[in-house]
């Protein structure tokens, strides 16, 4: 594995001090309430044992007598138990897409994503919610799974800084193997490119399947929404090597913009369909913006 | 828009444009360039080459951009000309003056080169189907190139064109193009359009002497004037004369103008044999404006135009040579030479056999200064051996005259025939004629100069059968009574009357026309002694003693044959330089001069209004339709489509 060149080489690098400020006062959202197993600081459905009323209930033969509201015995001579709710931590996992592809343009997608990944993981961890970083190419090439407390933003970072970017992207068998390893429901941030040549579906079906609340970002460079390609070219992929040779023309270009379009809104609508989070976001756009205010408006951050 | 060589640009187009596509198409040098992925190209690469390569093609500017490029430089290759007033006519005869004023230096150089740019500009605006032929005229024409349509072919011929020192005869030029404009079928086929007329462009500055007398009959005629340069001094006339009476002595007569707007002062020099006479000077005015038909009286009067007149005396041959020395535009007419013989008086052959003719006629000489007087009987004349007739291939005698006898045996030299013809073809005595008057006699004649026929009474005369070029001097209702028969190398007075049945020879005017006859046949015609042409004009050569052929020195130093048979008079045509011709025989050498010595030539300004046939000729000079090369243009459209190429090119401008 080689660590890249341009990769984060630290905190600040990742995150500056004022902006990661800002970010302690937001907090992961999820629309879906999951089962946890531990106690954290986010209100679950279940009712449980911390110190906040929920609800009253009849007292049936077995419950705790600890709950017993005694103060409505005495004035109804009948018994109720006491409901509190219940406090759960969050599984936070985030998928960084980092085969070759995403050292492509500029501002780089790699840095960007990355960014994007410490940025949600801090979130994660300010809230004490149970951060899960894992970077794939076409199989997960490495993972942090259970971090913890906001201690363990050095872990993020080092992890971050440490992943490299080689490899050909392929999210179905990146997809199964998180699915295998990540039995947990919870929330799932998928920062990738999406040029997948295998396609993102069947990645996306495993995903699904699982019935997480996922988060789809797809990062593009400027240099992939506007090609500054001109003459007869033989374009290389950066990742297999694959050539293909095109003499730049308006129409090509218009052809090449139409099918990116059309690509990323069948990414959309796929999401869309069924119940994913999509989100597209260029290099050019501030990473700073992208979290305090698209995240913010899309629902994911509070 | 026409193309010279449309040929060269179709076999490039074969060439280049399918080179072009083929290259276009291998493409083998792209630029690599990386990108995160293929995926999108591909597909929109496998999108555009639905409709590939045709659609491909039409959307690429750059290739269309080269396309158009090459289609330039093609255009270019083919030599594109445009037309801005366009020529009617199919057949072109451009008819180029080299006469002697197309040697004035104008001031780039000298006319010819003028006329020739002209010609060549002429030429290169004729369309492709227009043919076109070439003929170069001074005094006469000669075709330089046939009806073709190369113009590469007419733009030779043209270079070939050299000045002459001729002068300036359109006549025969109009003839060769009238009849070489004739349409093969005299007849029309039905229906088939007329043979167009033909066009006949004529480069010249417009001095043609006869340009008035000839009618254009075929063919439409434009002037194309040339030439700017007008100060001139020439000698326009010459003459050298002995005294009869005292044969040593000389007289030159030249005649100098000024043909340029400022009056001049020149010196006009005599020399002999290439020493200096005699200098004289002359204030000539300013030539009148414009004068366009001026005679003879008219020049005399004007200032610009003055008489030299030297007396020398020199008893023996030479060259003479007149000389203006002063530069101007037109060298040529600057200096004049006239070849003098030795003085010598004639010697005279009387041939008959009845002594009181003989004593007439020899009564009647004895005032004249005549070397001797022979005489012979018919029969003597007859067997006479060749050299008591001839010495050194020449007649001995100037003069013969024969009475009562007709013979074959005609040494080349004048004779006087009384009743009696030479036998050649076409001449012959008829019946006599009786009781008839004389009518008229021709008085301007230099024979009868001073004759007159008045109370002259002939009893009667036989009818002479004579041939067209025969002069009649005298003529009575129904026939001539004394003609003149000029041969070349002889000359024939015939009197159809016997001298002893008139009294004519009692008669003064006899005597003078003896007189005239015998300086006639010594001298050549008006008693001028310069053996002198102008250029072009032929010069007979007298009997030099030969085998066979004679050699000819020309001016330029370059040397010439002429065949001749022996005792017989030859002609030189090739006179068409200035300068002194020497003919050379075995022993002895013939000298001729060949000057300009024309007034309309020396007049080098151009002619302001030129007429054929008495009506103007339409100039074509300002308006003149030439073809303009195009290619510059097209290789400077090829550049800047290049430029903006390489500018779409570096911008990424997408269109």
């Amino acid at each position: 594995m080689v660590t890249p060149a341009d990769a984060p080489q630290s905190r600040e690098e990742l995150l500056e001090p004022g902006f990661m400020s800002r970010l302690e006062q937001l907090e992961i959202l999820s629309r879906k309430i999951f089962a946890s197993r531990q106690k954290g600081e986010r209100r679950s459905r279940r009712k449980g044992q911390s110190v906040e009323f929920a609800d009253y209930r009849n007292y049936v033969i077995g419950d705790d007598l600890r709950f017993v509201d005694w103060n409505i015995y005495a004035r109804l001579e009948r018994l109720f138990l006491k409901l509190f709710m219940e406090e759960e931590d969050l599984n936070v996992s985030l998928l960084i897409d980092v085969s070759r592809s995403m050292r492509f343009g500029e501002p780089d997608k790699s840095l960007y994503s990355r960014r994007v990944a410490a940025a949600m993981a801090y979130i994660g961890l300010c809230n004490l919610d149970r951060v899960n970083l894992y970077a794939y190419s076409d199989r997960i090439v490495q993972e942090r799974a259970g971090l913890r407390g906001r201690r363990m933003m050095q872990r993020v970072v080092q992890f971050l800084c440490e992943a490299p970017c080689a490899g050909t992207s392929a999210l179905g068998p990146a997809a199964r193997q998180f699915a295998i390893r990540h039995t947990q429901k919870g929330i799932v941030v998928l920062v990738s490119d999406f040029f997948d040549k295998t396609g993102f579906e069947e990645g996306m079906k495993y995903l699904i399947g699982r019935n997480m609340d996922i988060y789809v970002v797809q990062v593009l460079s400027p240099q992939e929404v506007n090609p500054p390609l001109a003459g007869d070219l033989r374009l290389v992929d950066v990742e297999d090597a694959d050539a293909a040779e095109i003499t730049v023309s308006r129409p090509l270009l218009d052809r090449y913009k139409a099918n990116l379009h059309a690509y990323c809104t069948s990414l959309r609508d796929y999401c869309v369909r069924r119940g994913a989070n999509y989100l597209l976001a260029t290099t050019d756009v501030p990473f700073d913006h992208l979290v305090l205010d698209y995240f913010h408006r899309r629902g994911l951050l509070r | 828009m026409n193309f010279l060589t449309p040929g060269t640009a179709l076999i490039g187009a074969a060439i280049a444009v399918p080179l072009l596509l083929l290259l276009y198409f291998l493409k083998l040098r792209r630029v690599e360039a990386p990108i995160s992925s293929t995926l999108l190209w591909k597909r929109a690469v496998q999108d555009l080459q639905v409709n590939a390569p045709f659609q491909k093609l039409r959307r690429n500017l750059l290739l269309f951009l080269q396309l158009i490029v090459l289609a330039a430089i093609l255009l270019a290759l083919g030599s594109p000309m445009a037309k801005w007033l366009e020529s009617q006519g199919r057949k072109v005869i451009l008819l180029v003056d080299r006469s002697a004023s197309m040697k004035t230096m104008e001031a780039d150089g000298r006319r010819m080169e003028r006329v020739r740019r002209a010609a060549s500009d002429y030429i290169r605006g004729l369309r492709p189907r227009d043919e076109a032929m070439l003929i170069a005229f001074s005094g006469e024409a000669q075709v330089l190139c046939q009806f073709t349509r190369d113009p590469a072919q007419l733009q030779r011929a043209l270079e070939r064109i050299e000045p002459s020192d001729g002068l300036s005869k359109i006549s025969e030029a109009l003839q060769l193009a009238v009849a070489y404009s004739a349409p093969t079928r005299i007849e029309p086929l039905p229906g088939a359009e007329p043979a167009p007329s033909a066009q006949i462009a004529l480069f010249s500055d417009g001095r043609i002497a006869d340009a008035e007398a000839q009618v254009v009959q075929r063919g439409h005629l434009r002037l194309f004037r040339v030439g700017q340069a007008v100060d001139n001094v020439g000698i326009v006339a010459m003459d050298v004369r002995r005294t009869y009476e005292r044969p040593s002595e000389l007289t030159v007569f030249a005649q100098v103008e000024n043909f340029g707007r400022q009056p001049v002062k020149i010196d006009v020099r005599l020399r002999l044999d290439g020493r200096d006479l005699h200098v004289k000077e002359l204030n000539l005015g300013a030539a009148a404006a414009e004068t366009p038909a001026a005679s003879r009286s008219a020049i005399d009067a004007s200032p610009a135009a003055q008489a030299a007149v030297f007396q020398l005396n020199h008893d023996a041959g030479g060259v003479l040579e007149l000389r203006i020395d002063r530069p101007d535009a037109l060298e040529i007419d600057n200096v004049a030479r006239a070849m003098i013989d030795p003085p010598r008086r004639p010697s005279v052959l009387i041939v008959s056999d009845r002594s009181r003719v003989t004593q007439l006629l020899e009564r009647a000489m004895q005032g004249m200064s005549v070397e001797r007087i022979d005489r012979m009987g018919p029969e003597e004349y007859e067997q006479a051996p060749e050299d008591r007739l001839l010495a050194d291939g020449r007649a001995r005698y100037d003069a013969i005259i024969l009475d009562n006898h007709s013979t074959a045996r005609l040494p080349p030299t004048g004779y006087i025939f009384f009743n009696g013809v030479p036998l050649l073809p076409d001449v012959s005595m008829g019946d006599p004629i009786e009781n008839e008057r004389i009518v008229t006699w021709d008085q301007t004649h230099p024979l009868m100069r001073y004759v007159s026929f008045e109370n002259v009474a002939v009893a009667r005369w036989r009818a002479m059968k004579l041939p067209p070029y025969a002069v009649k001097l005298v003529e009575a209702e129904r026939s001539a009574v004394v003609a003149l028969l000029p041969t070349p190398g002889r000359q024939f007075v015939l009197c159809a009357f016997d001298l002893a049945e008139t009294d004519w020879w009692r008669k003064i005017p006899f005597v003078v026309f003896l007189f005239n006859s015998t300086r006639y046949f010594a001298a050549g015609e008006g008693g001028a002694l310069a053996h002198q042409v102008q250029p072009g004009v032929s010069i007979p050569v007298p009997p030099l003693r030969n085998d066979g052929s004679l050699s000819v020195v020309r001016p330029d130093g370059s040397t010439d044959r002429i065949d001749v048979a022996p005792g017989r008079i030859a002609a030189y045509v090739r006179t068409d330089q200035a300068g002194v011709y020497e003919f050379k025989g075995s022993n002895d050498t013939y000298r001729a001069a060949v000057n300009l010595l024309d007034r309309n030539e020396s007049r080098i300004a151009p002619n302001e209004s030129f007429a054929v046939g008495g009506e103007r000729v339409a100039q074509a000079g300002a308006e003149q339709s030439i073809n303009r090369p195009l290619w510059p243009y097209l290789i400077c459209a090829a550049i800047a489509v290049l430029l903006l190429e390489w500018w779409i090119y570096n911008r990424r401008v997408m269109l």
